[in-house]
């Protein structure tokens, strides 16, 4: 582990491949990816289904190897880490966000938020809590469980969980894809804020042109690799450019 | 329907294996029990064979005249023929030869040795003798001679071949005979063989001739005659002759018959042995319907939305039951037919084990059919059963249901299942309560009955009381283990039922074994109890059954013996009941034992004093009773009471005791030795005293007689226990299926909780407290109710000498460490399976 003073990387990957399969039935999802994300920055990654979206954040996020190549979080090279390493590194440095099931059913909105500090055993930021929960506006919430929550509540919950320790980077994964266009977008704007006001870094997958237009930076993938590269996009724009990709 | 049964078992035979494995053991059970028993009944046929067969027509004594049904079973066989009645069968027609039957009772002893024998038991250890006297016809001695001659003349005897070298005679050897009046050294001429493979067990068989054997047994008479009939004669019509002939209370069997007739009673014992063993199946299976019912639902459940999709395209309700059930019939039939073959196997290693220490007294093991139906019928009917609530519940799922997002089942309230559960408990208990303490026929029907509707009440309260018990173990737990401690204790408490049903299977096996310990520890106080009433440094018996009574005056005049009080048995008929009854030294016995008498037996005055039997028929002291003995009938004063159950329901002075009985019968003789006299010492003496012409007299101190008993009753909790093994691992299996299937469940969120951080170790260490928190759950409530049950059980048995009951807290703190460890080992499976979950795939998986 190599940690420099104030790292201006929050995640890399270098010559990154990932197979699924061997022989003739082999798929490459990745192939030969290079990516490096800012810190405080809002990096959304598109592209059309089996594009290897969904493979590139898994992999960055340590929830699965690359074949070949590496990456990085917080400066921490993983690909080289045995798995309980790894998962000491995703509780230290990265928070998530999936489109649906991202909380344990039989622990309370607050509970759910805080599980990350009692995993590891540290002690909650109150300020910090309050005001992440105050901008989600989940105050009334907390002692509900996730069956009592609406979808969007569900989901700004699971942001607030993502939030609370401070990571690295937080990964999502379609945070929006199950809800209302009204929710979806209080939820991307909540992340906005984040970015902005925090500095906290997130990487998003999404196939939603109007997600991704909240992003400071998009990856367009196909095939496995980075097509193209937009920054400060707008909604229609990416669609444009989607729509020239065959989407 | 039935391919689709079959399919969706194959598809995901997981889920159900442990399923099967505890049909399968229960089963076994069954199983084992029928081979082992029907091999032990064509092994004794065998021998019945061997001993019976020979001769054509054996003359006996009546069992059905015979009255002392209540007398003791241990007494020598009446002599009833005389040398004239064997006479009289000799000259019916057909009768080629008849020769009458003595059996002396006595032992064969090993040769006298210098050393000092300090060994309590002395000769009196090991099997017994059987002494006859020789007919010299093979047909009829059952044995053929080998070596040297038959017994010609009185001072002779003949042994079987394996004996001699086992007690270290040769031939031409004084042979050592121990009887009732003393030893008598006999001359060995010759070994036989008994039968075709002298398969004595250990036993020593000796002949001797009728006049020698006359002379030892102290009676002219015959206990039996041996007929052969001549060449072509019909063995059943010269039976029938012959009985024309015979004294009451006799008759003549054919050999066949006779052979006939012991099977029939061993196999109606063994029928016993297998209820016992079908008991224990039946707990077993019981606790295996536990865990099916738990299988089914968490199956159902999962396949909501498979159901839902069914319903949707067109498949009725009814079929989707079929459905279920018929793979639960395809389970039942595979886990019975393993259960078969366990259960075979159980068998063959069972008597291969006691054929090592009783020698092979086993048939051929063949696997009888009523093993077969009995194991498929309740493998099946058990698993159906079980099945059927979950099927009727998949049955009604409606066809939206396919459409909704997660398979969370409804968060039913608890109402209608604790009204049920309580009404079953109180009744449970109030059946119980009534089997115990109201004067029933027959008692255990009401208490087995209680018993069971107790468990399913308990079972379905526990749900209720897992809630809150769940909640307040979330702060220890959190405590202890942390986040994993914390999401255990969620865990169970989400699903209440499921955690309640499989901590449940674990309380039945748990309460049986409470039941027995609180019972057995109890005994154990009784047994305390019964040898502080005894101040007699040694009791005194004799390896024939009575005391001879210049056995007992030898002992008296031993130095240091301050006095000898004996104590006889008899049976006497009051108002036509026949009643044991005790005969007791009434100046003497109080300075050796304290009966729990008012007032003390001293006072007897030659009247009767009466035990709780009597009381309960009515008896009060002052009354007057009328007792009928074999050689007088006394009407006496009741002048006092025994208060405690157990010892004999009468019990008279002596000089009443031989006016009733004539010369009674001593069972045992207690001893007390003067003060300072060292007990060792005085048992040595003792010993040494009796040597010469009592050998089989034993002394035993009553604090080994204390700790023989205390042995026996550990012997009983083990076997017990052992039996309830299979209960046991059943549940822990059950444990283990509830977590495999519930960590299937879960898998998203487990992949979720490892997405976000949580170790490997963490989860492992998740599904393990909830496992033992389970185990120990069940454990706690079996051991409530079982200790409940058990002091239930000991009051009202009081009146047997139970003082209160002891409640077995050392077993019951080993039970509750033990089910922890049990959780720990049900965990296993399930916290490996949860723990290696693909993160990926578990944060994919639908639904």
């Amino acid at each position: 582990m190599t940690t420099t003073a104030a790292p201006a990387l929050a995640a890399t990957m270098r010559d990154g491949y990932k197979d699924y399969g061997h022989g003739e039935a082999a798929v490459r999802a990745l192939d030969g990816i290079n990516v490096d994300i800012a810190r405080s920055e809002f990096t959304a990654i598109m592209g059309p289904s089996g594009s290897g979206k969904s493979t590139l954040l898994h992999t960055l996020a340590g929830l699965d190897r690359l074949t070949a190549g590496s990456s990085t979080i917080a400066d921490t090279t993983i690909t080289s880490l045995s798995e309980a390493q790894i998962t000491e590194v995703r509780r230290k440095f990265i928070g998530f966000v999936f489109q649906s099931f991202n909380l344990i059913p039989s622990l309370s909105a607050k509970e759910n938020i805080t599980l990350p500090l009692d995993i590891s055993g540290a002690d909650v930021d109150q300020a910090w809590f309050d005001e992440i929960i105050g901008i989600l506006g989940l105050k009334d919430r907390l002692t509900h469980l996730p069956a009592e929550l609406s979808g969007g509540q569900q989901q700004r919950v699971a942001v607030a969980r993502a939030l609370v320790s401070r990571p690295e980077i937080i990964f999502a994964d379609e945070p929006s894809g199950n809800l209302d266009s009204r929710s979806g977008a209080e939820l991307l704007g909540f992340m906005r804020r984040a970015v902005k006001e925090f500095g906290q870094t997130i990487v998003m997958v999404t196939h939603d042109p109007t997600a991704a237009s909240y992003a400071d930076r998009i990856l367009f993938l196909e095939d496995g690799k980075i097509v193209d590269e937009m920054r400060e996009p707008t909604a229609d724009r990416v669609l444009d450019r989607m729509k020239q990709m065959g989407h | 329907m039935f391919r689709l049964a079959v399919k969706s078992v194959r598809h995901n035979p997981k889920r159900l294996i442990l399923t099967a494995i505890a049909v399968a053991l229960g089963v076994s059970l069954v199983a084992a029990s029928h081979t082992f028993t029907n091999a032990l009944s064509s092994g004794f046929s065998g021998l019945f064979s061997e001993i019976y067969a020979g001769t054509d027509i054996i003359v006996e004594e009546d069992p059905e005249a015979s009255d002392d049904a209540e007398g003791d079973p241990f007494a020598a066989v009446e002599a009833l023929f005389t040398a004239d009645d064997v006479a009289a069968i000799e000259a019916v027609d057909g009768v080629d030869v008849a020769v009458g039957g003595i059996q002396v009772a006595g032992s064969v002893l090993p040769p006298a040795t210098d050393e000092d024998s300090s060994d309590p038991f002395g000769g009196a250890g090991g099997p017994p003798s059987q002494l006859f006297n020789w007919a010299g016809i093979p047909e009829i001695d059952q044995s053929t001679l080998v070596d040297g001659r038959g017994p010609e003349a009185d001072g002779e005897i003949v042994l079987d071949i394996d004996s001699p070298e086992r007690l270290g005679y040769a031939l031409g050897d004084m042979v050592r005979v121990a009887t009732e009046s003393g030893v008598t050294e006999l001359e060995l001429v010759g070994t036989v063989q008994f039968g075709e493979s002298n398969s004595l067990q250990g036993a020593t068989l000796g002949y001797m001739a009728e006049s020698q054997a006359i002379e030892l047994a102290g009676s002219p008479d015959y206990q039996g005659v041996n007929v052969l009939v001549e060449e072509g004669a019909d063995a059943s019509a010269v039976a029938a002759d012959i009985q024309e002939v015979l004294p009451e209370g006799t008759r003549a069997i054919t050999g066949e018959d006779k052979v006939a007739e012991q099977t029939e009673a061993l196999d109606d014992v063994l029928g016993y042995v297998d209820i016992f063993a079908i008991t224990f199946a039946l707990i077993s299976l019981f606790v295996g319907a536990y865990i099916i019912v738990n299988t089914f639902r968490i199956i159902v459940t999962q396949r909501t939305r498979e159901f839902g999709l069914m319903r949707a395209i067109g498949v009725t309700g009814r079929q989707v039951r079929s459905m279920i059930l018929l793979e639960a019939l395809v389970v039942a039939v595979i886990a019975s037919t393993l259960g078969i073959i366990a259960g075979y196997l159980l068998a063959l290693a069972a008597s291969w084990l006691v054929s090592i220490f009783v020698g092979d007294i086993f048939g051929s093991m063949t696997l009888p059919l009523d093993a077969i139906l009995w194991a498929y019928g309740l493998g099946a009917l058990v698993t159906l059963v079980s099945a059927l609530l979950p099927a009727i519940h998949a049955s009604q799922i409606a066809p939206m249901e396919a459409l909704r997002e997660s398979a969370t089942s409804g968060k039913k309230p608890l109402t209608t299942r604790n009204i049920v559960g309580g009404a079953l408990a109180l009744l449970g208990a109030l059946l119980v309560g009534i089997g115990l303490y109201a004067d029933f026929e027959r008692p255990y029907i009401w208490v087995g009955a209680g018993a069971a509707m107790l468990v399913i009440g308990v079972t379905l309260l526990a749900a209720q009381v897992l809630v809150p018990m769940a909640y307040g173990l979330r702060t220890l737990l959190t405590r202890m283990f942390k986040v994993d401690g914390k999401l255990a204790a969620n865990n169970i408490r989400r699903e209440p039922r499921r955690s309640a049903n499989t901590a449940a299977a674990l309380m039945i096996g748990v309460m049986l074994l409470a039941l027995v310990a609180t019972f057995t520890e109890s005994l154990k106080t009784v047994v305390t109890a019964q040898f502080s009433q005894t101040s007699a440094d040694f009791f005194a018996f004799s390896g024939q059954g009575t005391m001879p009574p210049e056995a007992i005056d030898i002992m008296s005049e031993v130095e240091g013996v301050e006095l000898v009080t004996s104590i006889g048995v008899g049976s006497v008929v009051v108002d036509g009941v026949t009643r044991s009854l005790g005969v007791v030294e009434a100046d003497t016995i109080g300075e050796a034992f304290d009966y729990d008498a008012e007032p003390p037996l001293a006072e007897i005055d030659g009247g009767v004093y009466i035990a709780p039997p009597l009381k309960e028929a009515g008896v009060e002291v002052g009354d007057e009773l009328t007792l009928e003995g074999p050689e007088g009938t006394e009407t006496l004063e009741v002048t006092g009471e025994i208060l405690l159950d157990g010892d004999a329901n009468l019990m008279v002075d002596w000089p009443t005791g031989e006016s009733l009985l004539g010369d009674v019968e001593v069972f045992q003789s207690l001893i007390v030795l003067e003060d300072g006299v060292d007990t060792q010492e005085a048992q040595t003496a003792i010993q040494d005293a009796l040597a010469a012409d009592f050998p089989l007299v034993v002394l035993q101190q009553p604090s080994q007689l204390e700790q023989f008993a205390n042995q026996f009753i550990d012997l009983l909790l083990g076997v017990i226990s052992a039996l309830l093994a299979s209960a046991l691992v059943i549940a822990i299996l059950g444990v283990a299926n509830t977590l495999l299937l519930s960590v299937t469940e879960r898998t998203r969120e487990i992949g979720l909780l490892r997405a976000v951080g949580l170790k490997r170790s963490s989860v492992w260490r998740m599904i393990t407290v909830e496992s033992m928190v389970m185990a120990v759950f069940g454990t706690i409530l079996g051991m409530i109710l079982g200790v409940g049950l058990g002091v239930a059980l000991v009051l009202a048995l009081e009146d047997f000498g139970f003082d209160g009951a002891t409640v077995p807290w050392l077993w019951l703190g080993v039970y509750t460490v033990l089910a922890a460890i049990a959780g720990v080992l049900a965990a296993l499976w399930p916290a490996w399976r949860a723990s290696r979950l693909d993160i990926l795939k578990a944060i994919a998986t639908d639904g």
